[in-house]
C-alpha cells in the first residue's frame, strides 16, 4: 500500500526545517543539558544523566542570598514593567486616539524612539542619566536644585538598594515596552467604528464615559494579547539589563533577572548544565503564568462563535 | 417636538466648504428628507443639527432656542446611523438602556421605557441577544429603539436603510414612515436614494455641493424641479435633457432641437428675448413621453422629436426604451406592449405641459426664473 503524502507538506518543508533546526532541536537539547553535569563545554560530561542541577537550583532558591535577590528582582521587575507596558500602553493609545491626528503622529514617533534606537545607544543614555559621579544627569540636576548634597550611585549604593536598582531596570525596559502596547491599542481603538463614539456622544456620554463604556470593553482581546505577550518577553528579556549590569550602572544581583542569570551562569561561570536547568524552569514558569493570565482574563469567553444570521 | 431652523449655516473643513449658507426649516412633526449625492454635504448638515459639528458661521434654532453652541447631549436628539453603530459588547437591552443610564434615570424607569420602546419596534424577544446575533433588519430596529428611547425632540436618520437588502428596505421604509407619523416626531432623514426620498418625505430638501438646490414636497421637486441638477438627480430613469438653440422666425420664438422645433410661450419668449438667451435645455420625464410610429399631423404645440430606437429593456410592469435623438440618448418609459424594433425610426411626443425649459448658463428652470424676476421687480 502506498502512503499518499499531502503535497502541501512539500511547501512546508523549508519552514518546518528551520523551526526544527533552530527551535525544536535546541529546545530538546537545552532540556537535556539541564539533566547533565555539563561544565566548561566539556562535552564528555554530557553522557551521564542527573537531576543534580534541579536539586541545586531548588536549594539555591532558599539558601543562596544572591540567587534570592535575582528571584526577587525578577518578580518585581516583571510585575511593574508589565503594569507599565499594559496600562501605560493603554493610556498612551487612548490619549493618541483622542488627540488630533496632527499631534498624534509626532507623539507616536516620539514614543517609538526607544524601540528604534540600538540597544547599546539607548542603554548608554540611561547609563549617563543614572551615573554615580557629579557628571551624571540625574545627580547634576538634583545637586543644582539642592535636593541632594553629594552625588549618589543610584544603582549600586547599598543605602538605596534594592529599590533604586529596580526602578532603573523598570524605567529602561518600560520606555521600550510601552510603545508595543501603544501601537496595538491605538490601532485597536481606530478599528472601532467612529459612529459608536458619535452615537455615545449624542446620547450624552462624556469622554470618560465613552472610554469606560464604549472603547475599553472593545479592546479586551488586545489587552489579553499584550499582557501575555509582554509577560513572556519580560521574563526572558535581558539585553538592556545585561549592559546596565556590565557597565556597573546597577548592582550585580539586585539588578539581575533570572534570564540574565541563565546567561551569566552559562557564559561567565561556564556551568552550562545548571544554566540549562534554570532556563527550563523559567520556560515552565512562563508557560504557567501565561495560562493563568489567559484564565484570569477570560480568554475562552471571548472566543465564542457569533450566532447571528446576516 | 420642535421645529428645527437653520439660518445661513456654513461649515468649512479647512478650505473645503461642506455646507454653504443654508437656510432651511425642518417643520415640527414632519418628515424631511435631505437628498443629495455622496459628498454633497447632507450628512454634515445632519451632524450640525446633532451638534457633533459646530457651524463655521450661521445659527441653528430648535423652536426659539438658539442651540448653535450647545453640545449634542443638551439638544436631546436621537441619531440612527447607516452602520447602526450598536455597541457590540452590550446586549440589545443594554444598548437601548445606555442613553437612559447616562442620564442616571432610576432602574425601574429605565426598565419600563426599554420594554415600551422594544414593544413599539417589536424586538422584545431580542433583548437578551448581542448585536452580532441579529440580522441587519433587527439591528436597524435596535438602533432605532436606542434613538427613540430617550424621547428625542428630533429624530436624525443618517442613511439608515442603505445597508439593508432591497426588499427589506421597502418594508422598513414604509414602517419607518408609519412610526414617524404615529409618534408625530420631527424627523430628518439623509439619503442619496431619490426613490427613498420620494416615498418617505413630507418635504424634500435637495442639496448638492453644500448648497441647497430646492426645497419642496416630493411632487413639487419631481414635477417642477428648480434646476437641471434636481431634474436629472430625481427620477429613475432621470429627466431627459436636450440642448437646443433659440430661433426667431416671423416674430415667433422656437427652440430648435435636432430636426424638431418647439414653440415657446409668450411669457418665456419675452424672457428669452430680454435676456438675450441663445440656448435652452429642453427636458422631460421618461414617463411623460409617448412613442408613435408616424409624425402627428397636428401636434398642438407639443414637443415632437424624431429618434432611432437603440435598445428596449422590458421590466415587466413597463418597458424602458432608449432612443438616440440628435446624437443624445433619451429614455422613454412605455407600457409593456410597446416594443419598437431596434434601429427603427420613431417619434417621441411630449405634451406641452410636461416640457421643462432650463437656462443653459445657470441651470435654472425658466419658470422659476420668471417667478424670481417677478419677485425682484414687483409690477
Amino acid at each position: 500500500m502506498r502512503v499518499r503524502l499531502n503535497p502541501a507538506f512539500l511547501f512546508l518543508i523549508p519552514a518546518l526545517t528551520l523551526i526544527l533546526v533552530f527551535y525544536v532541536v535546541p529546545l530538546i537539547l537545552s532540556v537535556y543539558i539541564g539533566f547533565t553535569p555539563l561544565q566548561r563545554w566539556n562535552l564528555n560530561r554530557m553522557g551521564s544523566i542527573t537531576a543534580y542541577n534541579f536539586e541545586r537550583l531548588f536549594y539555591m532558591m532558599f539558601h543562596d542570598p544572591d540567587f534570592g535577590k535575582v528571584i526577587r528582582t525578577t518578580i518585581v521587575f516583571t510585575a511593574f514593567t508589565l503594569a507599565i507596558n499594559v496600562l501605560g500602553g493603554l493610556g498612551l493609545g487612548l490619549a493618541l486616539y483622542l488627540m488630533d491626528e496632527v499631534l498624534s503622529l509626532p507623539y507616536r514617533i516620539l514614543w517609538l524612539l526607544p524601540r528604534m534606537t540600538p540597544v547599546a545607544v539607548y542603554s548608554l543614555l540611561w547609563y549617563y542619566f543614572f551615573l554615580g559621579g557629579e557628571e551624571g544627569t540625574l545627580n547634576s540636576i538634583l545637586l543644582r536644585l539642592g535636593v541632594i548634597n553629594e552625588p549618589l550611585s543610584w544603582g549600586t549604593d547599598p543605602r538605596l538598594l534594592p529599590e533604586t536598582a529596580w526602578v532603573i531596570l523598570i524605567l529602561v525596559n518600560g520606555f521600550v515596552g510601552v510603545s508595543f502596547g501603544m501601537i496595538v491599542f491605538y490601532s485597536a481603538f481606530h478599528s472601532i467604528p467612529r459612529e459608536q463614539v458619535v452615537a455615545a456622544r449624542v446620547d450624552g456620554a462624556t469622554t470618560s464615559q465613552i472610554v469606560r463604556h464604549v472603547l475599553i470593553p472593545q479592546v479586551r482581546w488586545h489587552i489579553v494579547y499584550v499582557t501575555v505577550w509582554q509577560l513572556l518577553s519580560l521574563l526572558t528579556t535581558f539585553a538592556h539589563i545585561f549592559l546596565l549590569v556590565e557597565w556597573g550602572a546597577v548592582h550585580r544581583w539586585w539588578g539581575s533577572t533570572w534570564a540574565l542569570y541563565v546567561f551569566n551562569v552559562a557564559f561567565k561561570t561556564y556551568e552550562q548544565g545548571l544554566a540549562a536547568a534554570a532556563a527550563t524552569v523559567l520556560v515552565i514558569i512562563g508557560a504557567i503564568l501565561g495560562l493563568v493570565a489567559l484564565r484570569i482574563l477570560k480568554f475562552k469567553e471571548m472566543m465564542v462563535e457569533p450566532k447571528g444570521e446576516i | 417636538m420642535v421645529e428645527v431652523r437653520l439660518e445661513k449655516v456654513t461649515k468649512k473643513f479647512g478650505r473645503v466648504i461642506a455646507v454653504n449658507k443654508v437656510d432651511l426649516v425642518f417643520e415640527d412633526g414632519k418628515f424631511t428628507v435631505l437628498l443629495g449625492p455622496s459628498g454633497s454635504g447632507k450628512s454634515t448638515l445632519l451632524y450640525l443639527v446633532a451638534g457633533i459639528y459646530r457651524p463655521t458661521s450661521g445659527k441653528i434654532f430648535f423652536d426659539d432656542k438658539d442651540v448653535t453652541n450647545l453640545p449634542p447631549r443638551e439638544r436631546n436628539v436621537g441619531l440612527v446611523f447607516q452602520n447602526y453603530a450598536l455597541y457590540p459588547h452590550m446586549t440589545v437591552y443594554d444598548n437601548i438602556a445606555f442613553p437612559l443610564r447616562l442620564r442616571k434615570e432610576p432602574p425601574e424607569k429605565i426598565d419600563s421605557k426599554v420594554h415600551e420602546v422594544a414593544k413599539l419596534l417589536r424586538i422584545e424577544e431580542l433583548l437578551d441577544r448581542f448585536p452580532s446575533q441579529l440580522s441587519g433588519g433587527q439591528q436597524q430596529r435596535v438602533a432605532l429603539a436606542r434613538a427613540l428611547v430617550k424621547e428625542p425632540s428630533v429624530l436624525l436618520l443618517d442613511e439608515p436603510l442603505s445597508n439593508l437588502d432591497a426588499l427589506l428596505r421597502l418594508t422598513i421604509r414604509a414602517e419607518l414612515k408609519k412610526l414617524q407619523q404615529k409618534l408625530g416626531i420631527t424627523a430628518i432623514h439623509v439619503t442619496h436614494d431619490q426613490a427613498e426620498a420620494m416615498s418617505m418625505a413630507d418635504k424634500i430638501a435637495v442639496i448638492d455641493q453644500g448648497t441647497l438646490q430646492q426645497v419642496g414636497t416630493p411632487e413639487e421637486v419631481y414635477l417642477k424641479p428648480r434646476n437641471l441638477f434636481v431634474a436629472t438627480f430625481i427620477g429613475n430613469p432621470p429627466a431627459n435633457t436636450l440642448t437646443g438653440s433659440v430661433q426667431t422666425v416671423d416674430g415667433t420664438v422656437f427652440v430648435e432641437v435636432g430636426s424638431a422645433r418647439y414653440q415657446l410661450t409668450e411669457e418665456v419668449s419675452k424672457i428669452v428675448r430680454e435676456a438675450g438667451v441663445e440656448k435652452l435645455v429642453v427636458a422631460f420625464r421618461p414617463e411623460h413621453a409617448k412613442i408613435v410610429e408616424s409624425p402627428l399631423v397636428d401636434p398642438e404645440g407639443d414637443l415632437v422629436l424624431e429618434g432611432d430606437v437603440y435598445v428596449v429593456e422590458p421590466l415587466g410592469r413597463e418597458n424602458i426604451v432608449t432612443l438616440i435623438v440628435a446624437g443624445m440618448p433619451i429614455k422613454v418609459v412605455t407600457p409593456p406592449d410597446v416594443k419598437p424594433h431596434s434601429s427603427s425610426k420613431v417619434y417621441i411626443v411630449v405634451p406641452r405641459n410636461r416640457v421643462m425649459l432650463f437656462d443653459v448658463e445657470t441651470g435654472l428652470n425658466i419658470e422659476f426664473l420668471i417667478r424670481e424676476i417677478h419677485q425682484k421687480i414687483p409690477d
